[in-house]
């Protein structure tokens, strides 16, 4: 006989589950709660010892109070290369190209009541009034347009002025006073926002490939056997898998960071990736992206289909190609929105300011330089000079026979070698004064 | 623990039920019960063909029935379904033809269970929703890129969980043992299209009385139930998709009527003298049954090959005899041995084609016997 079974018995939802909306009366739905937390609201940094302004002590590991000397841990969760991605959802796209919103954003300060006004990338700034430090990250409009993820500084500030000093001090066509005149300026530590992108690509090629092939025939005419190599065209196609990991692509504009020097900090270890926590920004500037998610996956593709292209021609085994095609399928692409540490700094030599990055995590520094262009000019000169020389003996030398020629196709080898370092060190050069 | 089901009465033999004027007989060999018409006692079983109706009480629920599906085939098409069901088989029982079985259609409304409940209770599932996500094809030719992007729909799973204090009406449950297999025989019935019982629709079709009652049709009901329950909390978390979906749940005011499908059923005899039950769903036309072919016409039509191919073989051998006589006629007499060898050899297909092919037709649904 059925009978029913009773489950009158009180029912409560388990924890972190809340009430959402339900399209159908009589039933009520429950929801993991969002993962938004009480970090991810603006926070003031006091010390609860002695109310002191308090920031995140790179040596302490931890929010440090210099006055009374509380040092509080940072509840974080290293999480690496396992930290959370996302995937292009229309949704994320469209959130990520309405950027942040407002031009100017009003943060309220809790330690003495003022309102402050900030630019809507400013992640963190100190109250003008109190001088509390402030982390603010709630004005992007979806959750996994925050920040989730950092590398906290590792670098101290003071090691950063004796890492800045050897590094002004090296290479020897820039002026030799610069390590002991340039004026180095403080070197402020920021958090720049950065995209990495994860994805598999899936290349096809065609082409045609061509082998050289060596022969011999008579000529009838000379009367001698000739030796010449020809190539074979063949269509051949292929196909390649690449892994991409954490492609990272800057979220600052060049306008403000300069991408030419930024570049040369890579790598990051992204092994140290840590879970967000405001605490690591107390006291530190932070900067939230300029370039979307949508105009930073460009880029990021464009650079990705070149790699693909790339090992498509190391997949052909000879260097003949022609009417080369191929396909790049992406998939499984995903993304993460991360803060890394850099410190930045400026310096003055002769009246002009020149930047300089470090890398807050592995220490790694580049930066404007100036060129003491004598030196480099000299050094033209220099490799230039022996094919130049060795052509200008060379030409008398041709009158008194065979010897001439030597030291005058000599002389062209040096010159067009000369050349080739010239160009290399100019540029090189060049680079070092770029922003 | 409350009783759940009501039990069934004991319907007299002669007791007629919803003013349909019919009254209950039973199968004397399958067993089935059916309300019949007066005029119809006596007759064959229109679901086994062996067995004769005969009156008998029935142990069932007095409630009237809620609703029924019509018949919707004229007699035209159902001409017409038979003659394409035989029209199918190339030696047939001399049974087995199509105004054969227009004339020993039978009309029978089959029976379903309609359950209302109230559920309570609280219920966990996996819920999907589908979003969409860009993803990218780049092609390289003639030193040119072409990007080509492509937006895929996938299914986020999240966790969910609540209370359901619902009514569900007119879940459907099996009240027949051989559910399955009817329904098989049938196929689908579109039953969003019910109408409520109206005993002027029922013209002379028998109504098949439930041989599972409410509480032994209970345990199929509740999976039914739930799977109703399920699309209700589907709705209610705006969901697309569920997945692992458990309810545990107080069920209360339970209501069981009854719901009428309509099928034909005719027959033919094979070769051995069984009856043959054909199936028709009387909504969708659809016919099931197994086409058998007859292995003894076979045979009869091998042996008449056989004979004339021997007649041709015998005149083979005189022509070829003759030819010794006049040669040219040695030109026939391989005509004809070619003939008689062939109507041979092609003897062979009707003696062997009937066997494979009702050997095929024994996979197929057919009315299976009960008890």
């Amino acid at each position: 006989m059925p009978t029913n079974q009773s489950h009158s018995q009180p029912w409560s939802p388990p924890e972190q589950f809340v009430l959402v909306e339900s399209s159908v009366p009589g039933v009520m739905v429950y929801a993991p709660q969002p993962e938004t937390t009480k970090s991810d609201r603006a926070k003031s940094f006091a010390c609860p010892n002695c109310g002191a302004n308090i920031t995140y002590d790179v040596s302490a590991g931890g929010v440090a109070c210099e006055y009374c000397g509380h040092i509080a841990p940072v509840k974080s969760v290293h999480v690496g290369r396992n930290a959370e991605d996302f995937e292009f959802t229309l949704e994320t796209l469209s959130q990520s190209n309405r950027g942040w919103g407002t031009q100017r954003q009003i943060l309220h300060c809790d330690s003495c009541g003022s309102d402050l006004s900030i630019s809507e990338s400013t992640l963190t700034t100190t109250c003008l009034f109190c001088a509390s430090n402030k982390v603010n990250v709630i004005t992007s409009l979806e959750e996994t347009l925050r920040p989730r993820f950092l590398i906290p500084f590792t670098v101290t500030r003071d090691q950063t002025q004796k890492i800045a000093s050897q590094w002004l001090g090296k290479g020897w066509y820039h002026p030799d006073e610069l390590a002991r005149n340039a004026i180095l300026r403080k070197f402020v530590g920021i958090y720049l926002p950065f995209w990495t992108f994860d994805t598999q690509v899936d290349a096809r090629w065609r082409a045609q490939v061509g082998y050289e092939k060596t022969e011999r025939h008579y000529n009838a005419r000379e009367k001698r056997w000739v030796t010449r190599t020809r190539i074979d065209w063949r269509w051949e196609n292929g196909k390649t898998h690449l892994n991409i990991d954490d492609f990272l692509v800057s979220g600052s504009h060049q306008r403000h960071i300069s991408q030419l020097i930024l570049k040369r900090l890579y790598p990051y270890d992204m092994n140290g990736l840590k879970t967000y926590q405001p605490d690591y920004l107390a006291g530190w500037q932070a900067q939230a992206y300029e370039v979307t998610l949508t105009d930073a996956w460009a880029s990021a593709k464009k650079a990705i289909r070149e790699k693909a292209k790339t090992a498509c021609h190391r997949d052909i085994p000879t260097h003949h190609v022609r009417n080369f095609s191929m396909s790049a399928d992406f998939r499984d692409e995903s993304w993460r929105y991360i803060l890394l540490p850099v410190y930045l700094a400026a310096y003055k030599y002769d009246n002009q300011v020149y930047q300089v990055m470090l890398n807050g995590q592995t220490g790694a520094i580049a930066g404007q330089k100036p060129i003491a262009w004598w030196k480099i000019w000299l050094a033209i000169a220099a490799m230039l000079a022996p094919g130049t020389l060795l052509g200008l003996i060379g030409l008398p030398l041709l009158l008194v026979g065979g010897v001439g020629i030597i030291a005058i196709v000599l002389g062209i080898i040096l010159f067009v070698l000369g050349i080739i370092f010239s160009f290399i060190l100019y540029n090189k050069a060049r680079e070092s004064e770029a922003k | 623990m409350a009783d759940l089901t009501p039990q069934a009465d004991i319907i007299d033999e002669n007791q007629s039920l919803w003013e349909t004027k019919r009254q209950p007989a039973g199968c004397t060999l399958c067993h089935r019960v059916f309300l019949v018409q007066e005029a119809i006692i006596g007759s064959s079983c229109p679901l086994c063909q062996k067995g004769q109706l005969e009156t008998q009480p029935a142990r069932m629920r007095p409630t009237a029935p809620e609703q029924m599906l019509p018949f919707k085939l004229g007699r035209k098409r159902l001409s017409r379904i038979y003659e394409d069901f035989v029209s199918g088989v190339w030696i047939k029982p001399e049974d087995f033809r199509a105004e054969k079985l227009l004339s020993r259609t039978t009309a029978v409304f089959w029976p379903l269970w309609l359950v209302d409940s109230d559920v309570s209770g609280h219920w966990e599932m996996e819920a999907g929703f589908d979003y969409q996500a860009e993803t990218y094809k780049e092609a390289y030719s003639g030193g040119q890129w072409q990007s080509r992007k492509q937006v895929e729909t996938r299914v986020r799973w999240e966790p969910r969980l609540g209370q359901i204090n619902t009514h569900v009406e007119n879940v459907t449950v099996p009240a027949l043992e051989e559910h399955e297999n009817r329904l098989a025989m049938t196929g689908r019935y579109q039953l969003d299209r019910g109408q409520p019982f109206d005993p002027d629709q029922l013209g002379k079709a028998l109504l098949e009385v439930p041989d599972l009652p409410p509480e032994e049709a209970w345990p199929l009901a509740t999976p039914q139930i739930e799977r109703e329950a399920a699309q209700i909390c589907k709705q209610a978390a705006d969901a697309q998709h569920i997945r692992n979906f458990h309810l545990k749940a107080d069920y209360q005011n339970l209501n069981w009527t009854e719901f009428f499908l309509p099928m034909y059923t005719s027959f033919y005899t094979d070769d051995e003298g069984q009856a043959q039950i054909v199936v028709i769903n009387g909504e969708s036309g659809e016919i099931r049954g197994p086409r058998m072919a007859s292995r003894k016409r076979g045979l009869r039509i091998a042996g008449i090959m056989a004979v004339i191919a021997a007649v041709f073989l015998a005149l083979a051998l005189f022509g070829a005899l003759l030819t010794l006589v006049i040669p040219p006629i040695g030109l026939i007499a391989i005509l004809f041995g070619f003939m008689g060898l062939g109507l041979g050899i092609a003897a062979i297909i009707p003696a062997v084609w009937p066997g494979q092919w009702n050997r095929k037709q024994g996979d197929g649904p057919r009315m299976m016997p009960r008890r």
